[in-house]
C-alpha cells in the first residue's frame, strides 16, 4: 500500500526507474500524439486504473496510488479511452508493456489458472468432506442410547427443547 | 548506558523464561507443586524485566540517544513528544518487543485465573506460553537486537516513517498484538490437552472467553487499520488486501470458524481434533503473518526490513507445527471418536458448512497472498494478485456466510423439524425477498449490492424474529417491555452477546457493500476559484499556502463546499514534505457522513498556487464500517460478561 513515501520506496530499483523513464517517454509522445478527445466516463477510467498495478508501489493500483507515475498512468488510461478503445483495448496495451504482471486480476489461462481454481477446489472439496461426514454420522445414531420414553413425553422433550431460545 | 542496560534485562528474562518453561513442565512430571511455582516467579521476572525494557526504550527515545541505533533511525530532533513513545513499537525491534510485553501479560493473567482452576493443565500452559516467549525473546537478542548500539553517535535521528504520524499509532498496533498474541491462551490449553491427555471439553469451555477477547481485539486491530489505511494512507479506501492486511486477516478466518465449532463440541462431544486443528492452525497462522511481513519476502508497507529474522519465524513455525502434529498423532486414538447426527438439517451441519466456508476463504487468502511467490519460484514468471482478485473469489464465500449467520443461530439443534423451520424462517425469507424487490423497483442496478442486502436484512430479521418472541414470552410473564429485553440481553448474555456480534457484522457488510457499489470518484485540475461537482457535492478551489511545521514542510490546498449539503464547509488536503523522504505525504481531507463521505487527495499543483489537481471522491457508507466496529465492542463486552442464567 505504500506509495505515500515509505519505507517501500527507498527500495526502489533500477528497474524501476527505468519502467518510470520508459513510460514517461510514453505519455510525452502519447501526449503529443492524441489531441483533447469528448469527456469520458470517470468511473470507467477509475474501474480500468483500479485493475491495473502502480508500477512504482508495493500493491497499489493505478487508480488508488497517490503517487507522480500513477497520475500519469491514469492520464493515459482517461486519453486512450477518450480515444474510443475499450476497457480490454487499454489493458491490452498496458500487458503489452509490462507483461501480465501489469494486471492485477490473474489471466484466467496458464499457471495463473491455478490461482483462480485453488479456491474453487478448496470448496468443493471441503463440502464433499462435510457432506460425507454428516452423511455417515447421521447413520450412526448417538452411541449412548438414552433409555426408551413413550411417544408423548419425547414429543413433549422435542418441544420444550424447540422453544429453548 | 541505555544499551547495555537493556541488553542485560533482556537476556536475564530469556534465561528466565527458558528456566520457567523447563521448570513448569518437570514439576508437572514430577508433580512437584515447588517447581511450577517457581516457574510462576520465573514469569513474573520475564514480565517485570521486558516492562523496564519497554521503559528503558521509552527513556531513550525521549532523551534522544541516539547512541541507540533503533532510536537514531525512527526519530529525529524534530519528531514530536507524543510519537517518540509511539515510535517505540514504530518498526521491526519495537514491535517484537510489545509483542514479548503482550505475552507476558497475558501469561501473567493466566497465571492468576487458571492457577487453582485449572490444575493439571496449567503446568503445561504456563511452559507452552514461556516457550513462545522465549522464542520473542530470543529473536530480541539475536535477529534484531533492538538494544543494538550505533557508532559513532550521530548528531540527529533519520526519522520516524511520516505513515506513523497518527493518532492510530497506538490503538491500531497494541489491538492487533493483542489479538495476534491472545490467541497464544487457547493454543497453550490445546497443547496442554493433548500433553496431559484431558482432551475433553475442559480445555474449550475454560478458553472460552480467551478466544473471544483475542478474536475481539484482532477484529478491532482490522478494523482501526482500516480506519488508519482510509484517513492516513490517502489511496480512498479502508482495504487493499495487502499482504500484511491478509495475514492478520487469515488468523481472523479460521478463529472465527474456532469460535464457532467449540459451540458443537461444547454442545455435543464432537469434533474434538477439529477444534485442536483450528486453534492450532490459527496461532499458526499469526506466526506466518509475521514471518510472511517481516521477513522481507513479501513487499509491503509494514514489512520494516530484511534479514536474519525470516529464518528464525520459518524455524519456529515448523517448530511448532512439527510438534503440534506429533501431540495429535499421539493422542490419535483418543481423539478418534466420532461424531453422530440426528439429522442433516440441523444446526451441526450449519456450523459445519460455516466452518468449510472460513477455512475455504482463509486458503483462498492465503493463496492469493503467496501465489506471486510460487509463480516467481516455479516459473520464473512475476505476476500480480490484487485487489479485484481478492475481491470477485471471496465475495461468494463472504455472501453464504452471511446467509448461513442467519440460519445457523435460530435452527434446531440435533434436528430441525419442519414446524421449527417455518416458525423461524418465513418472516426472515421474506423480510429479504421483499427486500431485494423494493430495492430492485427502486433502481438499485449491480445484482451483488441486491443480494448482499437483501441477504443482510434476511439475517437481521431472523434476529428481530428471535429477540421478539423471547421478550414476548417473559412480558407473557408480567415483565414490561424495556425490562423484559433487559433482562433477556443479561439472562443469556451469551446468546445475546453473538447476536449483537452478528448485528456488528451486517453493519460493516452494508458499509463494504455500500462503499463497492456507490462510491464516485473523479480526478481534475481546478483553477483558483474553479468549480466541479461529483455525486450531489459542488467544490471549489480557493488556493494554496504554505507552512512550516516542526519536522516537515507543508503545502494546504482550500476547498469549499458550495451549495448543496455540506455548504460552507473547508476541506484542506495537503503535501507534507519530510526531509528524510523522497517523495511527498499526501494528507487527505474529509468530510464524513453517516451516508457520503467527501473525500479530497491533493495532486500536482503549481507553484504559484494558481492550479492543483485534485482527487474527488464521494465515499458511500463507509461510516457504517465504523460504526459496526462499536456494536462489535458492545456485543463482545455482553458476550463475555459472567453469566447468570444459571444463577438465576
Amino acid at each position: 500500500m505504500a506509495c505515500n513515501g515509505g519505507a517501500s520506496e527507498r527500495r526502489v530499483g533500477v528497474r524501476t526507474v527505468v519502467l518510470v523513464l520508459a513510460l514517461l517517454a510514453l505519455v510525452a509522445t502519447g501526449a503529443a500524439a492524441q489531441p483533447p478527445g469528448p469527456r469520458v466516463d470517470e468511473e470507467q477510467v477509475y474501474d480500468v486504473a483500479s485493475q491495473l498495478r502502480c508500477v512504482v508501489c508495493q500493491n497499489l493500483s493505478v487508480a488508488d496510488s497517490p503517487s507522480e507515475m500513477a497520475s500519469q498512468m491514469r492520464v493515459i488510461v482517461r486519453e486512450r479511452l477518450a480515444a474510443g478503445q475499450t476497457p480490454a483495448q487499454v489493458r491490452q496495451y498496458f500487458v503489452e508493456r509490462y507483461g501480465d504482471w501489469i494486471l492485477l486480476l490473474p489471466p484466467r489461462r496458464g499457471f495463473t489458472l491455478l490461482v483462480w481454481l485453488a479456491p474453487l477446489a478448496a470448496v468443493i472439496v471441503g463440502v464433499a468432506i462435510v457432506a460425507v461426514l454428516v452423511v455417515r454420522w447421521t447413520r450412526r445414531r448417538p452411541t449412548t442410547a438414552p433409555p426408551p420414553l413413550d411417544r408423548a413425553m419425547s414429543e413433549r422433550i422435542r418441544r420444550e427443547l424447540e422453544q429453548e431460545p | 548506558m541505555i544499551p547495555e542496560l537493556g541488553t542485560g534485562a533482556l537476556l536475564v528474562a530469556l534465561t528466565l523464561a527458558l528456566y520457567g518453561a523447563v521448570a513448569a513442565a518437570v514439576g508437572a512430571r514430577r508433580g512437584k507443586a515447588a517447581l511450577v511455582e517457581s516457574a510462576q516467579h520465573a514469569a513474573l521476572g520475564v514480565f517485570v524485566l521486558v516492562t523496564a525494557c519497554i521503559l528503558l526504550l521509552v527513556y531513550a527515545f525521549l532523551t534522544f540517544d541516539f547512541s541507540v541505533r533503533y532510536v537514531a533511525t525512527n526519530t529525529n530532533l524534530g519528531t514530536p513528544f507524543y510519537y517518540r513513545i509511539t515510535a517505540v513499537w514504530g518498526a521491526l525491534e519495537g514491535s517484537i518487543v510489545l509483542w514479548s510485553w503482550m505475552l507476558g501479560l497475558y501469561t501473567l493473567i493466566v497465571v492468576l485465573r487458571h492457577r487453582t482452576s485449572a490444575r493439571e493443565l496449567y503446568p503445561w500452559v504456563l511452559t507452552v506460553m514461556l516457550s513462545v516467549i522465549s522464542f520473542f525473546l530470543l529473536v530480541m537478542t539475536v535477529a534484531a537486537p533492538v538494544f543494538a548500539r550505533l557508532s559513532p553517535v550521530p548528531g540527529d535521528g533519520r526519522g520516524l516513517n511520516p505513515l506513523l504520524e497518527d493518532s492510530g499509532m497506538i490503538t491500531h498496533p497494541v489491538a492487533l498484538y493483542l489479538g495476534f498474541t491472545g490467541f497464544t491462551v487457547p493454543f497453550a490449553f490445546a497443547v496442554a490437552a493433548l500433553v496431559t491427555g484431558r482432551i475433553g471439553d475442559f480445555w474449550i469451555t475454560t478458553t472460552r472467553r480467551w478466544t473471544i477477547l483475542a478474536w475481539y481485539f484482532l477484529s478491532l486491530g482490522l478494523l482501526i487499520g482500516g480506519w488508519w489505511s482510509y484517513h492516513v494512507l490517502g489511496w480512498g479506501g479502508y482495504w487493499a488486501w495487502d499482504p500484511v492486511e491478509n495475514a492478520a486477516f487469515m488468523p481472523w478466518l479460521t478463529g472465527t470458524a474456532f469460535l464457532h465449532s467449540v459451540m458443537i463440541q461444547e454442545r455435543r462431544r464432537m469434533l474434538r481434533l477439529w477444534n485442536l486443528a483450528l486453534v492450532i492452525l490459527t496461532f499458526s497462522l499469526t506466526l506466518f503473518g509475521t514471518f510472511l511481513t517481516r521477513s522481507g519476502v513479501i513487499a509491503s508497507v509494514h514489512a520494516f526490513t530484511q534479514g536474519a529474522i525470516g529464518v528464525f519465524f520459518l524455524s519456529f513455525l515448523a517448530l511448532v507445527v512439527l510438534t503440534a502434529l506429533a501431540l495429535i498423532a499421539w493422542r490419535w486414538d483418543d481423539l478418534g471418536a466420532q461424531g453422530a447426527l440426528d439429522s442433516i438439517v440441523s444446526r451441526e451441519s450449519a456450523f459445519l458448512l460455516n466452518n468449510v466456508l472460513l477455512v475455504a476463504a482463509a486458503f483462498t487468502v492465503f493463496f492469493g497472498t503467496v501465489f506471486p511467490l510460487l509463480s516467481e519460484a516455479a516459473r520464473g514468471v512475476k505476476v500480480s494478485v490484487g485487489a479485484p482478485f481478492f475481491n470477485q473469489v471471496n465475495v461468494p464465500l463472504f455472501l453464504s456466510l452471511i446467509f448461513l449467520m442467519g440460519v445457523g443461530p435460530l435452527i434446531a439443534w440435533r434436528r430441525a423439524s419442519l414446524d421449527n423451520l417455518k416458525r423461524n424462517f418465513v418472516w426472515p425469507v421474506a423480510a429479504g425477498a421483499v427486500a431485494a424487490l423494493i430495492l430492485r423497483v427502486v433502481g438499485v442496478r449491480p445484482v451483488l449490492a441486491v443480494t448482499a442486502l437483501a441477504l443482510t436484512v434476511f439475517v437481521a430479521a431472523t434476529i428481530a424474529v428471535d429477540l421478539l418472541r423471547a421478550t414476548r414470552a417473559r412480558r407473557a410473564m408480567g415483565e414490561r417491555a424495556l425490562a423484559a429485553l433487559g433482562g433477556l440481553l443479561l439472562r443469556h448474555n451469551r446468546r445475546y452477546g453473538g447476536f449483537v456480534v452478528h448485528l456488528a457484522v451486517l453493519v460493516v457488510a452494508v458499509g463494504v457493500t455500500g462503499s463497492q457499489a456507490w462510491s464516485v470518484h473523479t480526478e481534475t485540475t481546478l483553477q483558483r476559484g474553479e468549480q466541479t461537482e461529483l455525486g450531489g457535492y459542488r467544490v471549489r478551489f480557493d488556493g494554496l499556502r504554505e507552512s512550516q511545521e516542526s519536522n516537515h514542510g507543508k503545502v494546504t490546498g482550500t476547498f469549499t463546499i458550495v451549495g448543496g449539503r455540506g455548504a460552507g464547509e473547508v476541506l484542506e488536503p495537503a503535501k507534507k514534505f519530510y526531509p528524510q523522504e523522497q517523495s511527498p505525504i499526501a494528507y487527505v481531507d474529509y468530510r464524513l457522513g453517516f451516508v457520503d463521505d467527501v473525500y479530497l487527495v491533493l495532486g500536482d499543483f503549481a507553484r504559484d498556487g494558481s492550479s492543483a489537481t485534485v482527487k474527488f471522491q464521494v465515499n458511500r457508507m463507509v461510516s457504517w464500517i465504523w460504526i459496526g466496529g462499536l456494536i462489535l465492542t458492545l456485543g463482545t463486552v455482553l458476550a463475555v460478561l459472567p453469566e447468570r442464567r444459571k444463577a438465576a
